[in-house]
């Protein structure tokens, strides 16, 4: 008896004293976005906001959060010491302790909610916690506006009145000879020839760039070659790195060159890498290193992770380990798509600590198809696969749209391209290309035809834009010759090629005419080497959607002084000495074939002087790095 | 519009393309609570032991049990007697007399614990050990040498801030070391400069192999020549111009500045070498074919790792951020000892004893020591009997037979987590100092003060100035330079 009363009394004591022990009102103007957003971000919405509403209370709104819940207001504004918000995170409320889920608010926290109170309990206009309808997710076909036969592209006819709109100067129309240059390095990734381009620019018909596009589409081979590269970085697939040392890996090379060269429409190639099948198994398998891995790392989750970036546009990196602050992905959302890959179920943990429940098993959309828990593997697969491709996704066509909008004009259509919850610049445009890929079979190539035979690509190139500035649209960014770009283009000035490749391709998949050359083995298909490395070729432990476009010290250094390129010149020079051709021969030969042009008088008596009467191997490997070094030589204009 | 020309352009570089030039490297975060740190070093170098040093054979030795055939290999501690060192309390192993002859310039950390990663994988733990954190990840993980390249910047601009002596890269496990090899997401330009061969260093800042300094000389002027009389000018973009020249410069100025000077080795006197690397002759070069458990290939490479300590100093007097020398992490060689352990360390402690201890001193008589911090470190540590942590259960243990009687047995041939070594000098640790505490028996774990990961990047970057909270945004996210911003630290290291 004794006891009780004495814990009664010190439940009376403490009920006396608590109050008094509240966090003092911080001091200092406080702002919603920077001050109180993050708060209710990390410790509130997962109970109170996104459709939640425990003990009645929502904080979606500025409203909701006033009106307040079961229990009464929440808070009166001007009054933090008198709300309940206030008494409930400064647990002076014994059973009512907020939040119940995580950690405790600490004294910082809850002394800029009451001053936030205090000031006004301001809510900056447009935010709220409500569960907001995805962004570029239906279906959507546009209709395509009237233009000026001037604009008979469907993509011009949509960009018609948008320079005047945007008070922008659109670049002007580029010449056949920089034309040829990017078209032939933006589909097969290769320099044209200096017959190419004298027949090009010769050629006075009148659809002769339609034409010319049509027949680089047309090249199969080297297409694949090229393209190899870009989704190798998107699937991270490689010949060597970390997990094949024990089996914790596989490579999709060669079910990869095949899909490429035959043109797989992008729905059975999403299709297969989704719900493998044989060849494709590497994708979602993952890498796995020896060892315990970290929960947000399994291969489950990565297939996950990987699926979500590369096809939706989705980061779920973040939700991996705890509920996103970043976007609206929560750990549940992670965890059940990973687990439609998992053979049991998959336990969450939250940064790692594991919270003894698992995710209902789901896609991220639910609105694109169920998943049936309760079916084996194989089954759920199946219908991933379907939510994935059906008619009711217009995210995935949109996703790949805009990589390849990216990809030729040197910044996306929405940005980042791995974040689709953003909004396009210019959405009629990001969605009439998806749903004209989806109409079309989800034929890429034709995609890519509508992209580059319209005015807005061929357009002179402009200097990338600020990053602080908002994008305007000019016309395509001038951009850097990538790794592979560069060690071909040499290649194609030197006569110098590899002839070893490391990529295993399955002949029996492809057509004849498709089968690499094995005499001029492309860089695509040969591993990393420090050269490749160097310029920005990365290694594929993680998915690289991007490449860094800024040249580094480092990378230079290895063109200065580096064995690989070094090597490959001084080949080159004595083949081109073996031609006994003359100085300037030999100089209108490389103007040509690097800068598909003869050089100025300029150049070509500079060259020659350099050169000398009789040149030896040496100074024309001086020649041929000097001219692989000019900016003119390594950016795509 | 005019042609550019190279002398013009760069002066009248607007701010937009000079804001673009940056937009592509990840945005800093503004590190929690950041109070201004004074930072005590300016410069690090890292002394890698790769492989896995045991801690009861260099710094914390144990009961000395000589060999005998017919030992039970739980008698077994340590395969050494135990040394003075210049402190009085602290005794190292034998064969470490040089560096025991400097401990009173140092810190000697007892309780390093390596993480918990399941399979003992050298490269996983070297990748913690480097990143911080475990892999794989979901971003790209960057090396330590890049985070503080990238926090920091390099000292001379015409020196790489972050330079990597020693390790091949075509080794076994070689991808697993390019995995944290790496700048990663911080972009290339933060990315290690390789001098794999430290007795080849002059040749990474020379012009390639064959081409004379006259040719080079005169391949640059004419290149630039070449420029000037580009048409480029007139059509395209300045920013991707402006970004080529701004790195060809760069570039250029260190293969033809003092700085390119300090990666040559034959510039210092050869008595000065030989108290590096005893015994040394001119143009001497460290090669030997690789040999699985080949236990003469650490013996003929002796040399190797004390020019690249030299190489360290020197750079850190031109100018260099971060140096790392390693003895070079190649499976069952060196540090990873499977066999032949007690034979095999005599010939690693060769390696390091007079290098490192010169470098200290080297590094004091040019009053270069206070400001410049010295870790030596391993990924883990090794043991006779135990794989691990003592109550883990891991797979692919090296077989101890129940009778030591062969030499090849008398060693510590398996992986151990539970405590390790790291050396720390200079830069403003303490002085003499003894961190951490192990026990006396089997297994000689950590007992008190355990130092881990995250803590010992937190003390380092605390030396440099750099929060443990500091931050750089990738997908949107920030990703921190200790794991999750959670490394505190160990204040009592510090003078």
């Amino acid at each position: 008896m004794l006891q009780v009363r004495c814990l009664l009394l010190a439940a009376v004591v403490c009920a006396v004293s608590l109050p008094l022990r509240a966090q003092a009102p911080a001091a200092r103007a406080v702002d919603f976005s920077r001050d109180i957003r993050p708060i209710l971000q990390l410790s509130c919405v997962r109970c109170h906001a996104r459709g939640n509403d425990k003990g009645g209370f929502s904080i979606e709104t500025r409203e909701s959060m006033l009106r307040g819940g079961d229990t009464g207001p929440a808070l009166v504004p001007g009054q933090s010491a008198d709300s309940l918000l206030v008494r409930l995170v400064s647990a002076l409320e014994p059973d009512m302790v907020m939040p119940k889920k995580g950690s405790r608010l600490t004294g910082d926290k809850v002394a800029l909610l009451r001053a936030w109170i205090d000031q006004g309990a301001a809510w900056d206009p447009g935010v709220t916690f409500a569960r907001s309808t995805p962004r570029n997710l239906a279906p959507h076909a546009p209709a395509l506006p009237d233009a000026p036969a001037t604009a008979a592209s469907p993509v011009d006819r949509l960009l018609h009145g948008y320079f005047a709109t945007h008070e922008a100067t659109a670049a002007p129309r580029v010449n056949d000879r920089q034309l040829i240059r990017r078209l032939t390095l933006d589909v097969l990734g290769e320099l044209p020839s200096p017959a190419d381009v004298h027949q090009f620019v010769a050629d006075r018909a009148s659809d002769k760039r339609e034409r010319l596009v049509a027949r680089l589409l047309a090249d199969d081979r080297r297409y694949a070659e090229h393209w190899l590269s870009f989704w190798n970085d998107l699937l991270r697939n490689d010949y060597r790195g970390t997990g094949y040392i024990d089996g914790g890996r596989r490579q999709i090379t060669a079910w990869l060159y095949a899909a490429l060269a035959n043109n797989l429409p992008f729905d059975q190639f999403v299709a297969s890498l989704v719900n493998p099948v044989p060849g494709t198994e590497g994708f979602t398998k993952g890498i796995v290193w020896r060892g315990v891995v970290n929960a947000s790392q399994t291969p489950e989750m990565q297939a996950a992770q990987n699926i979500s970036q590369v096809f939706m546009g989705v980061n779920l990196k973040c939700a991996s380990c705890h509920d996103s602050f970043i976007n609206e992905w929560q750990l549940a959302d992670a965890y059940g798509l990973a687990s439609i890959y998992a053979d049991r179920p998959l336990e969450m943990v939250e940064c790692d600590r594991p919270i003894g429940k698992t995710a209902a098993m789901k896609f991220l959309y639910a609105e694109l198809g169920s998943i049936d828990p309760a079916s084996p593997r194989g089954v759920r697969l199946d219908q991933l696969m379907h939510a994935m491709v059906g008619p009711n996704n217009g995210r995935l066509a949109r996703t790949i749209v805009n990589r390849l909008w990216a990809r030729f004009m040197g910044r996306g259509l929405v940005e980042p391209v791995d974040d689709m919850e953003q909004a396009a610049w210019h959405p009629d445009l990001l969605d009439w290309l998806a749903q004209d890929l989806v109409a079309h079979g989800y034929d890429l190539k034709r995609t890519m035809a509508v992209i580059l035979t319209a005015n807005a690509y061929q357009r002179v190139a402009v200097n990338a834009a600020a990053a602080n500035e908002p994008y305007v649209f000019r016309g395509p960014e001038a951009r850097r010759l990538t790794a592979e770009q560069f060690v071909d283009a040499v290649s194609a000035v030197t006569g110098i090629w590899q002839t070893a490749p490391d990529a295993r391709v399955n002949v029996a998949l492809v057509r004849s005419h498709a089968v690499p050359s094995r005499e001029q083995t492309r860089a695509a298909l040969v591993a990393a080497n420090p050269l490749m490395t160097a310029l920005g070729r990365p290694n594929r432990e993680q998915v690289v959607t991007t490449r860094a476009a800024a040249a580094t010290t480092l990378q230079t250094l290895e063109l200065l002084n580096g064995p690989t390129l070094a090597d490959h010149l001084r080949r080159g020079a004595e083949r081109l000495l073996a031609s006994r051709k003359g100085s300037l021969e030999i100089v209108d030969d490389v103007f040509e074939r690097a800068l598909g042009r003869a050089p100025t008088s300029a150049e070509r008596r500079l060259s020659s002087q350099i050169l000398g009467p009789l040149p030896d191997a040496a100074v024309i490997e001086d020649l041929l790095w000097s001219v692989v070094m000019l900016p003119e030589f390594q950016v795509v204009h | 519009m005019a042609p550019t020309t190279r002398r013009n352009f760069l002066a009248t570089a607007s701010a937009a393309t000079l804001s673009a030039l940056a937009a592509g490297f990840p945005r800093a975060v503004a590190a929690q609570g950041a109070e201004r740190l004074v930072p005590t070093a300016d410069s690090v170098i890292v002394l890698w032991m790769g492989g896995g040093m045991a801690h009861t054979e260099t710094f914390d030795p144990k009961r000395y049990t000589p060999f005998a055939s017919g030992l039970r290999p739980h008698q077994v501690l340590s395969t050494f007697p135990s040394i003075d060192t210049a402190v009085d309390h602290i005794k190292f192993s034998q064969g470490l007399e040089r560096i025991a002859g400097v401990m009173d310039r140092g810190t000697l950390i007892r309780s390093y614990t390596a993480g918990d990663l399941g399979f003992i994988l050298h490269s996983r733990h070297q990748y913690q050990w480097h990143t911080g954190y475990a892999p794989p990840q979901t971003a790209a993980a960057p090396h330590l040498g890049a985070i503080v390249a990238r926090t920091l910047g390099p000292r001379d601009p015409a020196m790489p801030a972050f330079i990597n002596i020693g390790q091949r890269l075509d080794v076994g496990e070689g991808e697993e070391l390019k995995a944290f090899t790496t700048a990663g997401f911080l972009g290339a330009e933060y990315g290690p400069f390789g001098v794999p061969y430290p007795d080849e260093a002059a040749e990474v800042v020379r012009p390639p192999s064959g081409m004379s300094p006259g040719r080079f000389e005169s391949r640059d002027r004419f290149y630039r020549r070449l420029l000037e009389a580009s048409p480029i000018g007139q059509e395209g973009s300045d920013y991707q111009r402006e970004s080529l020249l701004r790195a060809y410069d760069n570039a250029h100025r260190l293969l033809s500045s003092p700085a390119a000077r300090a990666f040559d080795l034959s510039l210092e006197p050869l008595e000065h070498i030989q108290k590096y690397v005893p015994g040394y002759t001119p143009g001497q070069q460290f090669r030997a074919v690789q040999d699985r458990f080949g236990a003469t290939y650490e013996r003929q490479m002796v040399g190797r790792f004390g020019l690249g300590c030299l190489l360290a100093r020197r750079l850190v007097e031109g100018g260099a951020r971060y140096v790392e020398v390693t003895t070079e992490y190649i499976p069952f060689l060196n540090w990873d000892t499977h066999e032949n352990g007690h034979e095999r360390l005599v010939a690693m402690k060769g390696q390091i004893d007079a290098p490192v201890a010169q470098l200290v001193l080297d590094l004091e008589a040019r009053g270069l020591l206070g400001r410049t911090l010295v870790v030596l470190a391993s990924e883990f540590s090794r043991d006779l009997l135990i794989e691990g942590k003592p109550d883990l259960k891991v797979k692919d243990q090296v077989e101890v037979p129940d009778l030591i009687t062969e030499p090849k047995h008398y060693g510590m041939h398996r992986h151990f987590t539970d405590a390790g070594c790291v050396l720390l000098f200079g830069g403003g640790v303490r002085r003499g100092h003894v961190h951490g505490v192990t026990a006396e028996q089997r297994p000689c774990r950590t007992i008190q003060d355990r130092v881990v990961i995250e803590d010992l990047h937190a003390t380092i970057f605390r030396t440099l100035g750099i929060a443990p909270t500091q931050a750089y945004e990738i997908e949107q996210r920030p990703f921190y330079v200790t794991r999750d911003g959670k490394g505190q630290a160990i204040t009592s290291l510090l003078a």
